[in-house]
């Protein structure tokens, strides 16, 4: 995706996730997480939907390899129950290039059962090609 | 637990590149800066580093594990991220106690991931719903 013709306010992701088994035992050995925390209260870690949601934003804009991800905002309005139909939607708030540095901001909303469960704005900068190189 | 602790810490965790590729799995991030090392050796890092939200990981898991559902369900993270984490470090997080917020609903704590040299990888805030000093903290409420 041509980064340059994102406007802010577009929306990237606006569909229905769920935590599959797999998903959610992958990212358990990943982060070491200690599944006893979650698993007698069928809890998913926030940050596993979290991972999942800015694995998506970063597929769908087609990120190049030289994007850094510098800053992450996170608040958790509700636990969510594994098992629970998630609905994402993710949207750019700015995209703007200072000095041949591109900086994004990504916002997400995650709902579960007719209420917000997650926000979360990402910010990364994408290095521009300088005109000369 | 009936008070705020003043300082937390998580376990410590040694970054692998098994690791990384484990959360590319389940995040779908396969960015070669993190699982491709001749890649990576074309990069300002020069080897493969770490997904940034895995290590933020981190942080979460060691709020969930002192705060329990208050984190889940009315936690908040402002972060920054600061240094690349590599393949081989260890990474532990700490929170310290910095305030009740002034309408004293909210309890706010600076929060860090830091390798085994004291760089930190990671610095922000956490915040927790909290409306009394004196309101107990249902730690075990997720078991």
């Amino acid at each position: 995706m041509d980064l340059s013709s994102i406007e802010s306010g577009q929306i990237l992701i606006d569909e229905f996730l769920a935590i599959s088994d797999k998903t959610l035992n992958s990212y358990l050995v990943a982060t070491n997480d200690a599944k006893s925390v979650y698993a007698p209260d069928n809890v998913i870690p926030p940050m596993a939907i979290a991972a999942l949601v800015m694995g998506s934003a970063m597929r769908s804009i087609q990120l190049t390899p030289g994007a850094v991800h510098t800053g992450q905002d996170l608040t958790f309005f509700h636990s969510v129950d594994y098992g629970t139909q998630l609905h994402c939607q993710v949207m750019v708030s700015q995209n703007t290039v200072r000095r041949n540095v591109r900086f994004l901001n990504i916002d997400f909303v995650i709902n579960g059962k007719g209420e917000i469960v997650m926000t979360g704005r990402s910010s990364i900068v994408i290095p521009e090609e300088s005109p000369s190189s | 637990m009936n008070h705020l602790p003043e300082t937390i810490r998580g376990i410590p965790h040694l970054i692998s590149q098994d690791q990384l590729k484990e959360y590319a799995n389940c995040s779908g991030d396969h960015n070669p800066l993190h699982l491709d090392p001749a890649f990576a050796a074309t990069t300002p890092y020069e080897k493969p580093i770490a997904h940034g939200m895995l290590v933020l990981a981190f942080i979460s898991s060691m709020m969930t594990e002192t705060f329990g559902r208050r984190w889940l369900a009315g936690g908040k993270l402002k972060i920054r991220f600061r240094a690349p984490v590599y393949p081989g470090e260890e990474i532990t997080s700490f929170g310290t106690f910095q305030a009740i917020s002034s309408d004293g609903q909210e309890a706010k704590y600076s929060v860090s991931c830091v390798n085994s040299s004291g760089t930190a990888a990671i610095t922000g805030e956490a915040t927790i719903p909290w409306t009394t000093v004196s309101d107990p903290l249902p730690q075990k409420d997720l078991k």
